[in-house]
């Protein structure tokens, strides 16, 4: 997927999307970007965002963060074994550069066996570059750019991971994951307060998918 | 918003970020993992995205729109189609897009 360039050209808007919202609630550029740089967290950040706006305290920010975020110990999880040759430096690099877009680039590329550390450190980077370029073009100039919602900036991030499930469908067992989960989901979000179901319903339904006979 | 509680959010995600995605890898790469959890691993990728669109699409924001005049759902299904047929990341994602703001036009 070519190093992920198409990641860096989904992420600058979305990036710039955050740094206007983030400015608006009251963040300074400098925090917008130092949120961005430091705690590359995609979809947590808007909702971190949103419960800031709301006068929530820091440890409700933080914890409902945790909790859409848990996933990244799958996403680690799921690419540990690509990484036994890795140096420990190497593995916190590309541990602390993954995301969503960045993880089901790579676990495709290892796919089609054309991953290595450095190419998986290259798609790393070039999201990170376009994530923390976004938000600090977008606090910046959030005057001239105005409401995000108007470019319809919101639907890029689903969007994105609607390629990218498709692109995860490789056989048929993948696809009857995808649509048990996405199930789950439904019931999950009426039953499970918050944003629990971002956890819940992936490990049940890879769990029913393992189980179940061929 | 004070200075202290910015930056006490930022810190905080920061350090949590970290002590979620780099111990799994740096534990898990160095055992070999059993057959068994190498396949329910392999499940992994498709079952958070599938989890992510449903509830991006359903809840966007965290409102619920009703189904059939919601334009993240159908967005999302021209979104696929795009992605299936050309397999272009990018490209899907801009038809989405594209896709999103027609559809929120028509539906209101």
């Amino acid at each position: 997927m070519g190093l992920g360039f198409p990641i860096l050209l989904g992420y600058l808007p979305i990036g710039m999307a955050f740094g206007v919202l983030a400015e608006s609630l009251g963040f300074t550029p400098l925090q917008a970007t130092a949120c961005s740089a430091l705690a590359l967290a995609g979809a947590g950040q808007f909702i971190a965002l949103a419960l800031m706006g709301s006068g929530a305290t820091a440890i409700a920010v933080v914890a409902a963060t945790t909790v859409v975020n848990l996933r990244y110990v799958l996403f680690g999880a799921a690419l540990s074994p690509h990484l036994d040759r890795v140096r420990p430096v190497g593995q916190a690099l590309l541990a602390f550069s993954l995301t969503d877009e960045t993880f089901a680039v790579n676990i495709d590329d290892h796919r089609r066996g054309s991953a290595d550390a450095w190419s998986m450190a290259g798609v790393g980077a070039i999201a990170w570059a376009g994530w923390v370029g976004g938000t600090a073009v977008g606090a910046l100039a959030s005057g001239l750019i105005g409401d995000p919602a108007r470019w319809g900036v919101q639907f890029a991030m689903p969007a994105m991971f609607t390629a990218l499930l498709v692109a995860q469908a490789e056989s048929r067992r993948h696809v009857l994951v995808g649509v048990i989960a996405a199930a789950l989901t439904l019931g999950f979000m009426l039953l499970l307060p918050g944003r629990w179901y971002v956890v819940a319903a992936p490990i049940l339904a890879a769990t029913l998918a393992a189980v179940l006979p061929r | 918003m004070s200075a202290t509680y910015v930056w006490t959010v930022i810190v905080a995600m920061a350090v949590i970020n970290f002590l979620v995605r780099y111990p799994p890898i740096a534990i898990l790469s160095r055992v070999a993992l059993p057959q068994w959890l190498r396949r329910w691993l392999s499940y992994i990728p498709v079952a958070v995205m599938a989890t992510l669109v449903t509830g991006e699409v359903l809840r966007p924001g965290g409102t619920w729109l009703p189904p059939l005049t919601n334009p993240y759902v159908w967005a999302a299904v021209g979104t696929g189609v795009v992605y299936w047929r050309f397999r272009s990341f990018l490209g899907a994602s801009l038809a989405g897009v594209a896709f999103f703001l027609a559809l929120r036009a028509a539906l209101g």
